[in-house]
């Protein structure tokens, strides 16, 4: 390649990364073979990625529970302006976000507009702003009464900031914003059971223990090189304790059609929790997220 | 001259993992997503540029009761995609491959459980010199 090529290239490839806008449809590379494909693909092999279920997912479970909605166990929107850290930003942002899902899926307009700024802010601060920004704001204000419109911008509005981290090196922020999401998920969860205790609610409860171990096992990736991560990982660690003696189906699965729908089944009961557990859990989950919200 | 090169080499290497990245998103939200209605999908972004050969799994927590739809999109510079869908003891329960591929599994547990997706990029056969990525992205989506 001639000096003034890879002038041209370097300025196109700068150009498109610090816009980090809406990128063509060009969706592949083809990338000139070197002597390190070898060993890249080596250290490639073997991708995993740990999905955690999404903050809305576990409101819906929740309603359909038998939940009431409850504002006042909501991160207060007046705290805001209190986060400096990238990481505390971070958290709270996936706390926002969660408390924007329960508030829109338990169909509270006002609320979710308040919570929908307190994110947009926190976005902003870090510098996400691409996506998640005034035009976001706007649909979301424009649908504000359409609950299915409101809710799929906001799931669209999270993987897009969850993208956008990920595609700028900054895993470690979105791995932030995911615990602070599930963390808020969870502490939700045992606040409405303190009022409304049903075996559902316990059950939705005591399913956390599965996606807590895939969370602990995606903080754990950047632990090593984050002290706030850290931090985070020792919490969600403290909390897999009390989750050990919780019985949880594995293995075992069976796959029929039942009315034309494909059924995932098992032998094994639904997970539970005794009242000690419960107790347990939401006191632990009430001292962490106080850490992170205040 | 040689050193502006050199440092506009390395900014040019440098870069490039956002844009192929941004191009991945683009991608998924483009060409994936629109297949997941009327699902609402999860709201963690898992896609990633893979080579011919390379392979990648993630781990899923699907709870009772609800109804998933499980994706696997990817560019088709990569071919076909073989992916397989597992219980926590490595029980196959669903795959997709050359012989009979789909890009997505609709279904519901009857118990909450962690199942497994594993996918593989086939190796390039053809053997040219150039390495060809494409993006594959992974959706779940869930009705209420």
């Amino acid at each position: 390649m001639r000096p003034n090529s890879i002038i041209y290239a370097t300025i196109a490839t700068l150009t498109l990364a610090a816009c980090g806008g809406e990128q063509p449809q060009q969706d592949t590379l083809t990338l000139p073979a070197v002597d390190s494909t070898a060993t890249l693909r080596a250290e490639h092999t073997k991708n995993i990625f740990h999905n955690i279920p999404s903050p809305m997912e576990t409101a819906g479970l929740l309603k359909k529970a038998g939940a009431e909605y409850d504002k006042n166990i909501l991160n207060d929107v007046k705290n805001v302006d209190n986060y400096t850290a990238a990481s505390r930003q971070a958290l709270n942002l996936g706390i926002y976000g969660a408390d924007l899902s329960y508030a829109s899926v338990f169909n509270n307009t006002q609320e979710s507009m308040l919570y929908t700024s307190c994110a947009q802010k926190l976005a902003k601060k870090l510098d996400v702003t691409n996506a998640f920004n005034e035009e976001v704001v706007g649909r979301l204000e424009k649908n504000r009464n359409n609950r299915d419109s409101l809710l799929s911008i906001i799931s669209e509005t999270y993987w897009h900031v969850d993208a956008y981290l990920k595609e700028n090196q900054r895993d470690n922020i979105s791995a932030l914003m995911i615990a602070g999401g599930w963390m808020e998920g969870l502490y939700i969860a045992c606040q409405v059971t303190k009022v409304h205790d049903t075996p559902e609610l316990r059950q939705r409860i005591a399913e956390q223990r599965l996606p807590l171990t895939d969370l602990i096992e995606l903080v754990e990736t950047y632990s090593p090189d984050d002290a706030a991560v850290a931090s985070v990982l020792k919490d969600l660690k403290q909390l897999d304790s009390l989750f050990a003696d919780v019985t949880v189906p594995t293995g075992n699965s069976t796959v029929t059609e039942e009315n034309g729908v494909t059924t995932i089944g098992g032998t094994a009961p639904q997970a539970a929790l005794t009242d000690a557990q419960l107790k347990s859990i939401t006191e632990a989950v009430a001292t962490i997220r106080a850490s992170y919200i205040n | 001259m040689k050193h502006i090169t050199t440092i506009l080499a390395v900014l040019f290497l440098l870069a490039l993992p956002a844009v192929s990245n941004a191009q991945c998103r683009s991608f998924a939200k483009n060409k994936c997503m629109p297949s997941m209605a009327p699902y609402k999908f999860n709201e963690t972004f898992n896609a990633a540029q893979l080579a011919p050969g390379e392979e990648a799994q993630v781990d899923l927590t699907f709870y009772s009761g609800q109804e998933y739809r499980l994706m696997v999109c990817a560019h088709p510079i990569l071919g076909t995609v073989n992916w397989q869908l597992q219980d926590a003891s490595g029980k196959s329960l669903f795959e997709s491959n050359a012989d009979a591929p789909k890009d997505h599994f609709d279904f519901k547990v009857a118990t909450t459980q962690k199942l497994t997706v594993h996918f593989a990029v086939p190796a390039d056969k053809a053997g040219n010199n150039m390495l060809k990525v494409g993006c594959v992205g992974i959706l779940v989506g869930y009705k209420e």
